[in-house]
Order: structure tokens, then sequence, then C-alpha cells
């Protein structure tokens, strides 16, 4: 398998000379195609930093980025767009679904913005739907569905165009536990059946036992890695809250 | 502290509301403009009763300004309502912040007081500025010349101003305390992610709302095209109302009818961000309609008061020189028609003082031949509401053929010769379509019946303007002598002397000679007793006429720059700040991958979309209105509706069109800011 995503030394700072803030202090790793992967760390520790420089929101100090082979950081803003059109999906944590906008209507909007042709957009939501199981709320408004199936809404937004990487950030931050399992199963499913690769920026160690693997993230830089392997996903929740402890400054957080 | 806060606040929201306060400076520039013309007249040579007018003009200028202050207060007030509830949150942190609600209110407080001495202070400055442009302009409707150039400030207007937007602004911080102390914290915080009920209607429903709102416009365009606005009466108010009723149902249904019918269209629902739009502006009118309604009524009546006013105007340039060929004229009143030059003469006036030739004659009447024996029943309706003449069953005057020749002659002009047995009718007014209809009403028999006996009409109307003004209406017939008298001067069987007229033309300085006559004859017009005739001067013709013009320009283009620039206001207010409610809805798409080009054009087609609606239906209703104005209007006398439209339409081009483009690039300014904030 390719590596889908490579970050090579990413450095982000913030301020001034005074004062200078490093949120991101030389990170690298890599991701491979077909890999559900999850970060992890603190408020404050710099995932949101790194998600978002990702997901090409925001730039990098230095360092490289490479997604599916493309420098990211090197992309004119024009082309940037058009590359989280067509290679990037997005679950935020407040679903961020238009609320005056039906389900269909929100899953197809990514399909729109790329032109691509109203009967195969719409045949291509119907699909995504059906797979995430909310077939029935299609034609519903957001503020008359759950909270999990927004959420599953929001989701669906982020696969229907097949980019080549999900980014999700806090996806579970605003649901209640039932809600946040379905959701999780469903990236699951996503992941294996449609082979897509997740990028997860989490600080719940339930969320994050649905992961393949792990990055830890302190202060800026990476802090520890966890592979889920062939273990069960309770064994690896327990390793996951190992270390969350040896993070230390989370402990708090979790409990 | 508190003074510091509501500076910086004033700072921030003289930034973001920058087209607000624009519009509230040139309201209070307008304002003191039009309040203070009296004062400019310093700067004009005019007559006396020019003056007197303008005095008139000044009085009508406070009662439009009391009904303009009125639609700036619910502008300002309604424009503030917008600006709390967009910082509703951030009055809510200084409540949990620990400061006390009437301290909240009075950073309030002081805040409007900022931004009402900020924009008065911009707007008088202006104002005092632009009103010695309106002085040219004054003196040019009055035809008067400048005594030259004086700087001129009328504390009067300066004072009126200054108290309207001081209670207008008052009343903005009664409601800004009331909202503060109403609310609780809570409301304050969620205020912001509440969301504006979304207005779900039955789709069967919008569309019969919509067809209903069509046959309502429907029937009122009918009505009024069929009857007309001559009549104010209570068929005109139905229409009105009908019209009214039309529009409010057209903008609650509107875009509820065509989201439903271009969801049906697939291929152009779903492409860009067309349903993202539409649905934007779907949400947008469902819970403004009643304000879009308002505005289209308030563009419609700029349309309308604009170019039947411009229209007036030039109606009424020309209709002086056509309405009469004297300087002087005198007539009698109440049946009796003695000799006016023996009253003059007994008087101790000389009229061989004033001019060198006059002329007296009389017109007779008779008793069987009235008004609608000659005029068809919408002639004389046309008649009767163009001159508030009362009757209709009003005997019409005959002049002798004579009599008309020699105040022609006296005029220097081609005599009229009629054949035996015809009649001419004489209708020196303006109304050039009142005259085409009474000829060709007679042209087409060629003959008219009178007492018994054919008459053959000559084929023209009379418009030499050389019967008097006095006479009622103008309609007169010009018949030969012996119809009306026999070789004696005895009037003939069924006829009697009516009125007497007296006109000449001044000698020398005739304008002086004018004022003259008329301070010699003015005492004797007193309480107990008064001489049995009027006069009439040019001079005081000239005034009624500039001054009739000089309201109806004024009045006119008065309220429709207040109601032009309300109404643009009202939707850049509204546009803004839906643009600055929802702005995480922009920076998601953004998220998702639309580049700024797609949201520009989807900002610009939803600013444009929300703009053009009330205009086009306003434009729909203007057609209709004007085209009944018009043939209003043209009965007055010639109308060049075409040239008032085009500067009609470049005035909303620019105002209008001047808003929405502001409105357009705030709402850009605020979606990229937001970007690099967030």
């Amino acid at each position: 398998m390719s590596n889908m995503l490579t970050v090579t030394q990413v450095e982000k700072y913030y301020g001034n000379k005074g004062n200078l803030t490093k949120a991101l202090d030389g990170v690298s790793f890599s991701i491979q195609e077909g890999e559900f992967v999850g970060i992890m760390g603190a408020s404050g520790s710099g995932k949101t930093t790194l998600l978002n420089c990702i997901s090409t929101i925001d730039k990098v100090t230095s360092g490289q980025i490479i997604i599916g082979g493309k420098d990211i950081t090197e992309l004119k803003s024009r082309q940037l767009s058009e590359f989280r059109r067509t290679k990037l999906g997005f679950i935020f944590q407040d679903f961020n679904l238009l609320d005056t906008l039906t389900a269909q209507e929100n899953i197809i909007l990514p399909l729109t913005i790329s032109a691509v042709n109203h009967r195969e957009a719409i045949a291509r939501t119907a699909e995504v739907a059906e797979t995430l199981g909310i077939t029935d709320v299609l034609a519903k408004y957001p503020y008359q569905m759950s909270g999990g199936q927004r959420q599953r809404v929001a989701a669906a937004r982020a696969i229907v165009s097949k980019p080549a990487m999900v980014l999700a950030d806090e996806p579970t931050g605003a649901l209640d536990s039932k809600s946040s399992r379905m959701l999780l199963e469903s990236m699951e499913k996503l992941n294996v059946d449609l082979t897509a690769t997740i990028l997860m920026v989490t600080h719940d160690a339930f969320a994050a036992s649905y992961c393949k693997r792990i990055l830890f993230i302190k202060d800026g830089q990476l802090f520890n890695e966890l592979i889920r392997g062939q273990h069960p996903r309770r064994d690896f929740y327990s390793k996951i809250i190992e270390v969350i402890s040896l993070l230390g400054g989370d402990v708090s957080h979790v409990l | 502290m508190y003074c510091k806060l509501a500076f910086r606040n004033v700072k921030k929201s003289l930034r973001d509301y920058l087209l607000y306060f624009l519009t509230l400076s040139f309201a209070v520039c307008i304002f003191y403009v039009f309040n203070s013309i009296e004062a400019q007249s310093v700067m004009i040579k005019i007559s006396t009763s020019e003056k007197e007018i303008l005095k008139t003009l000044t009085q009508l200028m406070g009662i439009v300004s009391v009904f303009v202050s009125i639609i700036l207060g619910f502008l300002i007030v309604s424009a503030n309502h917008f600006l709390i509830r967009r910082r509703k949150k951030e009055l809510g942190i200084y409540l949990l912040l620990g400061m006390k609600k009437n301290k909240v209110s009075r950073i309030l407080v002081i805040e409007t007081l900022l931004i009402g001495v900020i924009s008065l202070g911009a707007g008088l400055f202006a104002g005092v500025f632009a009103s010695q442009w309106l002085s040219i302009f004054t003196a040019k409707i009055f035809q008067a010349d400048m005594t030259g150039y004086r700087f001129v400030f009328s504390s009067g207007a300066f004072l009126k101003t200054l108290i309207y937007f001081g209670v207008i602004f008052l009343v903005v911080i009664a409601a800004s305390t009331f909202a503060v102390s109403r609310n609780k914290l809570i409301d304050l915080f969620s205020a912001q992610s509440k969301n504006e009920k979304p207005a779900v209607k039955h789709p069967a429903l919008t569309i019969v709302l919509f067809v209903l709102s069509v046959i309502c416009l429907g029937v009122a365009y009918q009505q009024v095209l069929q009857n007309g606005i001559m009549h104010f009466d209570w068929i005109l108010l139905r229409e009105v109302i009908l019209g009214a009723i039309g529009t409010f149902l057209f903008f609650a249904s509107l875009s509820g009818f065509f989201l439903k019918l271009l969801q049906r269209i697939q291929g152009y629902y779903f492409k860009d961000l067309n349903f993202f739009i539409l649905r934007q502006i779907n949400s947008r009118i469902n819970s403004a309609h009643v304000s879009i309604s308002f505005v289209c009524l308030m563009l419609f009546c700029t349309i309308g008061i604009l170019s039947t006013g411009l229209g007036m105007n030039a109606a009424m340039e020309k209709s002086l020189s056509s309405a009469t060929a004297f300087d002087v004229e005198l007539y009698t009143w109440g049946g009796n028609p003695t000799s006016i030059s023996d009253d003059l003469a007994a008087k101790g006036i000389n009229l061989s003082d004033y001019s060198d030739r006059t002329y007296e004659y009389k017109d007779f009447v008779n008793p069987a031949i009235l008004r609608n024996t000659v005029l068809t029943e919408d002639l004389q309706l046309q008649l009767q509401t163009t001159y508030f003449m009362n009757g209709i069953e009003s005997t019409i005057p005959f002049i002798r053929l004579s009599d008309y020749n020699t105040l022609l002659g006296m005029q220097g002009r081609d005599l009229l010769s009629l054949k035996d047995g015809e009649i001419a009718f004489s209708y020196s007014s303006t109304s050039q379509g009142l005259r085409d209809a009474i000829a060709e009403k007679w042209n087409r028999t060629g003959k008219i019946s009178l007492l018994g006996q054919e008459y053959s009409v000559y084929p023209k109307v009379l418009s030499d303007a050389v019967v008097s003004i006095g006479e009622d209406c103008n309609l007169a017939l010009v018949v030969p002598d012996s119809l009306l008298t026999d070789s004696t001067g005895a009037p003939a069987v069924g006829f009697s002397p009516s009125q007497s007229y007296l006109q000449f033309n001044c000698q020398g300085d005739s304008e002086t000679m004018q004022d003259k006559l008329e301070s010699r004859l003015m005492p004797f017009y007193t309480e107990e007793s008064s001489p049995n005739y009027y006069m009439i001067s040019r001079n005081n013709l000239e005034a009624s006429y500039a001054g009739t013009k000089a309201i109806i320009a004024y009045v006119g283009i008065y309220i429709g720059l207040v109601f032009l620039m309300t109404s643009a206001a009202v939707l850049s207010l509204q546009q803004l700040s839906e643009i600055a409610d929802n702005r995480q809805r922009y920076l998601v798409l953004k998220k998702i991958g639309a580049d700024d080009r797609l949201i520009d054009r989807a900002i610009f087609r939803q600013t444009a979309i929300y703009f053009m609606l009330p205009l086009f239906l306003a434009i729909i209703h203007s057609i209709v209105g004007l085209t009944v104005a018009n043939e209003a209007i043209r009965s007055l006398g010639g109308l060049n509706a075409a040239q008032n439209i085009l500067i009609t339409a470049g005035l909303i081009l620019v105002i209008y069109g001047g808003y929405f483009l502001a409105t357009f690039i705030g709402s850009r300014k605020m979606i990229v800011r937001e970007e690099r904030n967030g």
C-alpha cells in the first residue's frame, strides 16, 4: 500500500519575535491508504492546528505535507480549494450542516460544487445515505433530525465525493454516547467497506479506540504511537488510557 | 471606562455599518436642505406674491417633514434593532462579567448619543452646503435672478433638524434600553445560535397564495386602467387596497412557489450553489416578506412621485404661455355684468395710465344650452376634475365673433372668419388631450344641434388664449354676432349677458404696471364692500405657476429621495445582518471546497435577487400606475413621459444601485474577514 499522507518536519509558529508560540514543532509521520488513524492530545497540544494544516485551511511555517503525491504547502489559493473539493472530506464537531438545506441537499453540496452531473450526484447521494442508514431522513431538515442522524449526514457529506482522505475533527464531541457509538461504527464501516482513509482528531479515548493506529501529540511534538493490530477494542482502549495517563496533563481531562 | 468602551464600540460599528451611518447623515442633510428653502430666498430676486408662495411652500415642507421624520424614525429604530440583535452576545458578556443592567444600558445610551452626534454633525454640515445649491434650483424654478451669492444658513431648519432627529434618537435610546432590561442573560447568549423559525408552508398553500396574489394584482391593474385615477373615491381606494394585498401575498408566497418550481428542474437546481442560494433567499424572504412588501410599495411610490412630479413640472412649464395672452384681466362675478371700466373710472383709476388699448366685452348664456348639450359625458368629467368645476349642468358661455376678433386684433393675430351657420369651440387651456378630444368628437359629425337648429362646427378648436382665464374653465363657443345680439346690441331671445370682461396689455414696464394697478385696486376690497369683479395679472399667474411647480418638484424630490433611500437602506441592512448571521454557512462552504469565486457569485446573486425582487414588482406597478397617471397629466398638458421616466430610472440606478453595490462589497468583506479571524 502507498502512502496517502506524509507529514515531514512540519512547524507552525504563532505570534511575533517577543512572544512566539510553537503550535507544531517538527512533526513527522505518514498514513497509508485505507488506514483509520486517530490523533490524540490535550487541549492546546496542537492537534487541531495539525488537522487545519493538513486540511489546507491553515498554512505551515515550514515543512512539507504531501497528500496523494501532491505537496499541498506549494499550492495556490485557487488550487487549494480545488484540492479540498476533490481530495478531502470533512466531518466537524458541530456537524456544520446548513440548516436551510435538507439532508439530501447537504450531502449533495460537495458534488454540485465540483460540477458533477446532477443525475450522478443524486444517485451517489442515495448510495452513501444507504451505507450510513440515513435514507429515511434525506428529505428532512437538520432541525428535524436527532444529533446522531445529523452527524451521519455530515459523514455522508464528507465521503460523497469519494475523497482521498476524510478528516474528522472531534466528530463525537457534540454527541451522546449512543449516537457516538453509532457514528464511530459508521466510520469504521466506511473505513473497512469503502476503504476510506480517515484521520480523526479526538481527545475521547473511547472514540480513539475505533482507530487502527493512534498518534499522540504533546506541546506540538509527536509523543507516542499506538497500533491496534489484532487486539480487541477493549484492550486497545486500556492501552490508550495508559498513554493518556503518561501524557499527564490530560488525566484530569479524561476522568 | 464606559465612555471608552462606548467609543470603541462606535468606532467598530462605524466600520461595519458605514452604509447605515451614511444613510443617517444623508437623511439629516436632506431634512435640513428642504426645510431651509425660505431662508434661501434672500439670494433670489422675487416678487411679493412669489414670497407668499415660498412661505406656503415652507409650511407644506413642514407638514411633509413630519411624515418624512416618521418614516426615517422607523428606519432608524429598526436599524438599531438589527444592530442590538447582532450584539446580544456582547451585551451578555458584559452582564456575565458582573456589569449591572443599567450600566450596560448606559453604554448603549452613550453609543447612541455618539452615533447621533456624529451623523447629525456630518449631515448638517453637508446640508448647509447642499442648500446653497438648492438656491440655484429655486431661482431657476421661479425664473428669477440671483441677487448675488450670499452664504445662507437657516437657523430655523437647523433647530428643527436637531429637534426632530433628537426625538428619534431618544426613541432609539428608549428602545435599546428596553431591549437590555427585558432580555434574560440566557437569551442574550443563545441569540446567535437561535435559528429563525423555518416557515414550512405547505406547497399547495404556497401555490394557492401565489395564484391568489396574481389574481389580486391582475384585478387591481385591470380596474385602475379602466377607471383611471382622476377621481379619488372608494373605487380607487379599493384598487389600492387590492394592489397592496396582492403585493403582500406575492412576497409571502413567491419564494416558496419558485423554490417548488425550480426543484422540479433538477439539472438547474443541483448546479453549483443554486439550491443553496435559492434556499437562502427563500428563508430570507419568508421571514422578511412584510418589510420587502413595504419596500416594494415605497419604491413604487418613489417611481410614481418622481416621474409624475417631474412630468407635472414640464406640463406646467408649457401651460403659462398658452393660458393667457393678456397682462391684465378683470372679470365680473355674480350674474350682474356691469361695466368694469366705468366702475374703475368712478374709483379714479384711469386705465389709459396703464395701457394704450383696453377692451371690454360680455359673454352670453342661454339656460337651455348646457355643457352636457355640447360635451360627452367623459369630456365633462375630465373638465370637471381638472378644473374642480362644479355642476356639469351649468350653462356654456357664448362669445360674439366680433369680440373675439377684436381681442385677436389686440394680440396682432390673424382674424377668425366663420361661415354662415358655423360656430367654433374655444378652449385655451394647456390640455392638448382635451382639445383633441373635443375636436375629434365634433369633427366626426361636423354638425351640432342647438335649440333645434343645426350648425356646422369650425374644424379647429380655438386656442388663442384671448378669452379670459377668468372664464370658467375656458371652454366657450364663438358664434356669429347675429346669433347673440340684434343690430342694436340687445340680446337675442333666450340669451342674456352673463359676465363682463376687461382685458389689456400694459404699456411700459409691464411687471411694475401690474403691481401698481393691483395696489391701486386692492384698498377697495374691504370687509364691508368690494367691487363685483376680480383682477388677475400675469404676475399673479406666474407666481402661482412657479409656486405650484416648486411645490410639486420639491415635495416630489424630497419624498422620493427619502423613500428611495429608506427602502434601499432597509434591504441593505437586512442583507448585511443576514450575511453576518449566516457567515458560518459560508465558511462551511469554503471548507468543503467552494472557491472564492463561487462564494462571491453566491453572495452576488443572493444580494441581486434580494434587491431586484421588490424593484421588479414596483416597476410593474409603476408601468400600470404611470400609464394611468400620464393619462391624467395629459389632460393638464403635454407630458414628456419618456424623459421623466429616464431621469427617475437614472436616480434609482445611482442610489439603489449604489446601495446594492455597497451591500455586496460589505457582505463579501464580512466573510473574507471572518475567514481570517476564524
